[in-house]
């Protein structure tokens, strides 16, 4: 059974490329403001999650194993 | 209909976008639109004007209510006018230009920044940041001795196109022949009457550079972002042409808007000190911060345009089909109702919400990259020039609605 993944989107962050949206099409959303917000965090296979995750252009997504917390993508972003 | 005799001098004034004074000082004649009329009908050049934070990423966020085909949708002649005797230039110009990734509209545009997004992730792109260093410190060796330089001619303009020669993976030699096509290149966006001139020789000249590259990657793929496009074009997401444009984009988009980030920025810090000393007490801290700030407060992109795709109305304003919208970065990134203090240069500001890269699909796909040029630039300036000062009581820009360009920044040190 895949494992059970916490997904955030950092919506200060968040500049509404609509990236995620078309790597892990059943996981990821649009809100109102068009800010990406996780809609089915098990929509997608682990792996798409993490591709969404990497391809975010702002680095505003972060995923964790739901159980352990052990961080499976960790931005490279620096900004504070 | 604007009844004349209610035309003030404030309008006049607000619709003269190419003035010396208002491409001398921007942010004045922006905070003075903003606060009058947030979203202006020019009718000088028959553009609206947006200035405000919120309407502004409203539209560009909105992708299928403004198109980016601006010079495909736009059946108008080109403002401000070009020589007449030059119209014949004016067709293939606007064939190049259309086939770009920012010129598009989703469902193409979506295909294509498939086919090159993989090659700018933060992560790819920090990945070059070693190299970047490097590069910025050849630079600035070939100058240190010389107790001044042109900061524009001499690290801000020759470092893009050696990261750019790197990426397309052309060699080093060719760096003077590409610079100096990205130089005609940039004429795209100038406002000289002459324009299409020296923009006509960039595009073939380019064009001739790049088709053998792009034939031999057909044949053997490297690593290089010539071969992501090629790539493209073997999964049906592009043609050649397009191939070929966008490797001019690349040149193109990735040359002016570095430029404007160092020399803008490096201007900021040297008009104030204190800031430059806050930066200096510790550059590796405060380098991602400073960057940014740099963006919000004298962005390399001052505005750019959408196409209204159909009929829309904000606050009372009815944006037609087919309408051309400017949305100004510099004065959206100036608004006081999202930014404490927005005429102070801050680089602890935080949070720093600015829209230097634009938003929506067509967010900046060279993002990460400019960031990291930022940062390495203006630490290695704090590093070896730390009394870095204006050489020069005179600093002329680029006559351009688009781009925040300094002509030339002498320093000293």
């Amino acid at each position: 059974m895949a494992r059970k993944l916490l997904i955030t989107v950092d919506h200060s962050k968040c500049v509404g490329n609509g990236t995620c949206l078309t790597i892990a099409t059943h996981v990821f959303e649009h809100n109102w403001d068009r800010q990406s917000v996780v809609v089915n965090p098990e929509g997608d296979p682990p792996e798409l999650i993490l591709e969404a995750a990497d391809n975010c252009p702002v680095s505003a997504i972060s995923v964790k194993d739901a159980e352990t917390g052990e961080t499976l993508f960790n931005s490279v972003d620096r900004r504070q | 209909m604007v009844d004349p005799s209610h035309v003030s001098p404030l309008t006049s004034y607000l619709d003269d976008i190419f003035a010396p004074e208002v491409i001398a000082d921007p942010h004045a004649w922006y905070r003075a639109l903003r606060e009058a009329d947030p979203i202006h009908w020019n009718e000088r050049y028959q553009v609206w004007f947006l200035t405000r934070y919120d309407d502004v990423v409203w539209m560009i966020r909105n992708n299928e209510l403004f198109s980016s085909a601006v010079i495909k949708n736009d059946p108008r002649p080109p403002y401000p006018p070009i020589d007449p005797g030059d119209m014949h230039l004016f067709e293939p110009a606007r064939q190049f230009r259309s086939e770009m990734l920012v010129e598009q509209d989703r469902p193409e545009h979506l295909e294509h920044r498939k086919v090159m997004r993989g090659f700018f992730t933060p992560r790819a792109m920090e990945a070059w940041r070693p190299f970047i260093r490097h590069a910025v410190k050849e630079l600035l060796d070939q100058v240190g001795s010389k107790g001044r330089m042109n900061l524009h001619a001499e690290l801000a303009a020759p470092l893009p196109v050696r990261i750019i020669v790197e990426m397309m993976g052309v060699p080093p030699e060719d760096r003077e022949i590409l610079r100096d096509l990205a130089d005609k290149l940039l004429y795209l966006n100038r406002a000289e009457p002459y324009r299409l001139q020296p923009l006509t020789q960039g595009i073939e000249g380019l064009m001739e550079y790049v088709r053998p590259k792009v034939e031999a990657r057909l044949r053997e793929p490297q690593k290089d972002f010539i071969s992501v496009l090629t790539n493209g074009e073997k999964i049906g997401a592009m043609t050649r042409h397009q191939v070929m444009v966008n490797t001019a984009l690349l040149l193109f988009a990735g040359h002016e808007t570095t430029m404007n980030l160092i020399c803008n920025g490096m201007l900021a810090f040297i008009r104030n000190p204190g800031q430059w000393a806050l930066f200096k007490s510790d550059p590796d801290k405060w380098a991602d911060s400073a960057a940014e700030e740099c963006l919000r407060y004298d962005p390399p992109v001052k505005s750019t345009q959408r196409i209204a795709a159909q009929d829309v109305e904000r606050n009372g304003k009815l944006f037609k089909q087919g309408d051309r919208i400017r949305w100004v970065i510099s004065a959206a990134n100036r608004d006081p109702e999202i930014f404490p203090n927005p005429d102070g240069f801050d680089i602890a500001r935080s949070p720093n919400p600015h829209i230097a890269f634009g938003e929506g699909v067509h967010h900046c796909l060279g993002v990460s990259l400019a960031r990291i040029e930022g940062q390495e630039v203006f630490k290695a300036m704090a590093e070896r020039f730390p009394a870095l000062r204006l050489d020069t009581d005179q600093l002329e820009y680029q006559p351009s609605v688009q781009f925040r360009s300094l002509k030339a920044l002498p320093v000293t040190w």
